[in-house]
């Protein structure tokens, strides 16, 4: 009892976080759960249906679409985002400058500083058909009519992963050159006596020797997959909806658009179940328990 | 190693570096290219920034697309929205989560466990899969189209909370210890003394709020439809997307939307040098720890 009293000065600065975490963390967990079996309605009578809004949801053509749709884009941007910016670090790590490397970072980790808005604006502004830089170029080298890319099913996805690899690549570039700074420089040493060229060094000690840090970033990124939502809230548009709307984006059009809550719950806790299965398959693949 | 090897060698390598460093220069580009021509394009006037054609300085200058904008589309609200949100967020941020950070490192402290897996556990549950549930507990409280619920919206957050305690702990205790003999309080301590060795740490944390907040849109289009409460994000992203779609709005020519663009990536730019010394650095801290 005295040990409480003692520390209580510390309950007191604890409290905040604890209420906190209750209200906006936990009971939201537990009423998604309660309102995923619940006929939801704003006002009223609230009865227990058991299954009937999972079920819904699996019957509905357009949840399918999003998951299929989500396991797209995010699974392009899962590889993607991870091969492109370890090339990135790769190449950047050759450099002998340093000026030249510190000014490449700056400008590319960037992108990833800005919003969704920002980015998705400059990008539907880039490939727009009349007036975008990309068109405008498309036009002038190779003289062909412009392409209306955001409108167009084929190239939706694509632009949507290739944008989201673009803006996060030199975030994802920085955390592999830190693992790519902690290799030990005896390794390298060792390697240049052997006479080994600048690219067997690459192979046989940096990518060996890097192998947690892209264990760590494959994880992450992996975990990120289900919650693609601001990059597609703001690219998507009718034509391409079907395309690319993600679960996220079905979840929010359904609970909040359409007012049809307990769907929507349902529909988060199949996010949630996809989200642990997923995990639990890459840290199989990785071996990540042995790091 | 005969001569002739080594000077093979040396071409192949200087080879390499031309190639590498234009590889990297073409990449560079595509990422400063569409940022001049949204510069080029803000400072243009209306009439030619509508014209299609490829500009990376702004032709015929003029700021007309800032105080459209600014004034006659009133941007100036939503960004006043968004600065109150992300100042008093971030604040609150540092200060609890910190708080939280400090009570983590007292060695025998009943219930240390307990509020540890309580804080961890916060960390394994996505954000986004309890969107709706957030919704329904922000309307039982009645802060639905206040700025108080994006405040709110993850005002606290796990990973803060053990990035702080992986600074504190580095701080060694004994230093709290003699610090409480001379009488000082637990609050000072933690303020003058803790606060203060972990600045890298705070800094950390401080910047990744601010930009995240800052840029954050699902809260506030989830949880904001009065359209005086709007923050900057959202009325970005119905100028930019709608534009199209409600082409009666004549007011908004490219080189407006373009100047709303730049506003909203001012403030981002004036922390990004500080990013750039404490950011990474904190990171790397943080997590090397434990």
């Amino acid at each position: 009892m005295r040990m409480i009293k003692k520390n209580s000065i510390f309950y007191v600065m604890m409290f905040p976080v604890i209420i906190y975490f209750a209200l906006f963390a936990y009971y939201p967990l537990v009423k998604g759960l309660q309102t995923s079996f619940q006929d939801y309605k704003l006002m009223g009578e609230r009865p227990y249906i058991g299954f009937d809004n999972y079920n819904q949801v699996l019957h509905d053509p357009s949840f399918w679409d999003a998951l299929w749709n989500t396991l797209y884009i995010g699974g392009g941007i899962l590889i993607f985002g991870f091969i492109a910016p370890l090339i990135l670090a790769l190449s950047l790590n050759e450099v002998m400058k340093s000026w030249f490397k510190k000014t490449a970072q700056l400008v590319l980790y960037v992108p990833h500083l800005l919003s969704w808005v920002v980015i998705g604006g400059i990008f539907i502004f880039l490939l727009s058909p009349d007036s975008g830089l990309v068109n405008l170029l498309l036009i002038k080298i190779f003289g062909i009519q412009p392409i209306n890319f955001m409108a167009e099913e084929t190239w939706a996805r694509m632009i949507m992963i290739g944008s989201a690899v673009w803006k996060d690549m030199g975030y994802n570039c920085i955390l592999f050159l830190a693992g790519i700074a902690g290799i030990s420089p005896t390794l390298y040493e060792a390697a240049r006596m052997d006479e080994a060229t600048r690219w067997q060094q690459v192979h046989y000690v940096t990518l060996p020797q890097l192998m947690n840090t892209m264990k760590v970033i494959l994880l992450l990124n992996t975990l990120g997959i289900f919650r693609i939502f601001d990059q597609i809230f703001v690219m998507r548009n009718p034509a391409i909806a079907s395309k690319v709307d993600v679960l996220m984006v079905y979840t929010f059009q359904k609970g909040i658009m359409e007012i049809r809550i307990g769907p929507a719950a349902a529909a988060s806790f199949f996010v949630v179940l996809f989200t642990l299965l997923l995990t639990s398959v890459v840290r199989k693949m990785t071996r990540f328990d042995e790091v | 190693m005969d001569i002739e090897r080594l000077e093979r060698r040396g071409w192949r390598n200087r080879t390499f570096d031309v190639l590498n460093a234009a590889f990297l220069i073409l990449l560079m580009l595509t990422m400063i290219i569409p940022f001049a021509n949204v510069v080029a394009l803000a400072f243009s006037s209306g009439m030619a920034s509508m014209k299609p054609e490829i500009i990376l300085f702004p032709k015929d200058f003029s700021i007309e697309g800032f105080s459209t904008v600014w004034n006659s589309l009133d941007l100036r609200r939503p960004f006043m929205n968004s600065v109150i949100v992300t100042v008093s967020g971030t604040i609150l941020h540092v200060l609890l989560s910190s708080l939280a950070g400090f009570v983590l490192i007292q060695p025998h402290l009943p219930g240390k466990k307990f509020m540890i897996s309580f804080v961890l556990l916060t960390m394994m549950i996505p954000q986004d899969a309890i969107m709706i549930p957030l919704y329904l507990v922000n309307k039982d409280l009645h802060l639905i189209n206040t700025l108080s619920s994006l405040v709110l919206s993850g005002m606290i957050s796990g990973f803060s909370i053990l990035l702080m305690r992986n600074f504190f702990l580095s701080v060694p205790y004994e230093m709290c210890e003699s610090a409480q003999i001379d009488g000082l309080g637990m609050f000072r301590i933690f303020t003058t003394i803790y606060m203060r060795l972990a600045k890298t740490g705070v800094a950390t944390i401080m910047l990744f709020e601010f930009v995240s907040r800052w840029n954050m849109l699902s809260a506030p289009v989830l949880f904001i439809n009065d359209s005086s409460k709007i923050t900057l994000q959202v009325a970005l992203k119905s100028m930019i997307t709608d534009a199209s779609a409600t082409s009666s709005n004549l007011l908004i020519t490219t080189n407006v939307r373009m100047a709303g663009i730049l506003i909203s990536i001012i403030p981002l730019l004036a922390v990004y040098p500080f990013i750039q010394r404490y950011f990474m650095k904190g990171l790397m801290l943080g997590a090397n720890k434990e």
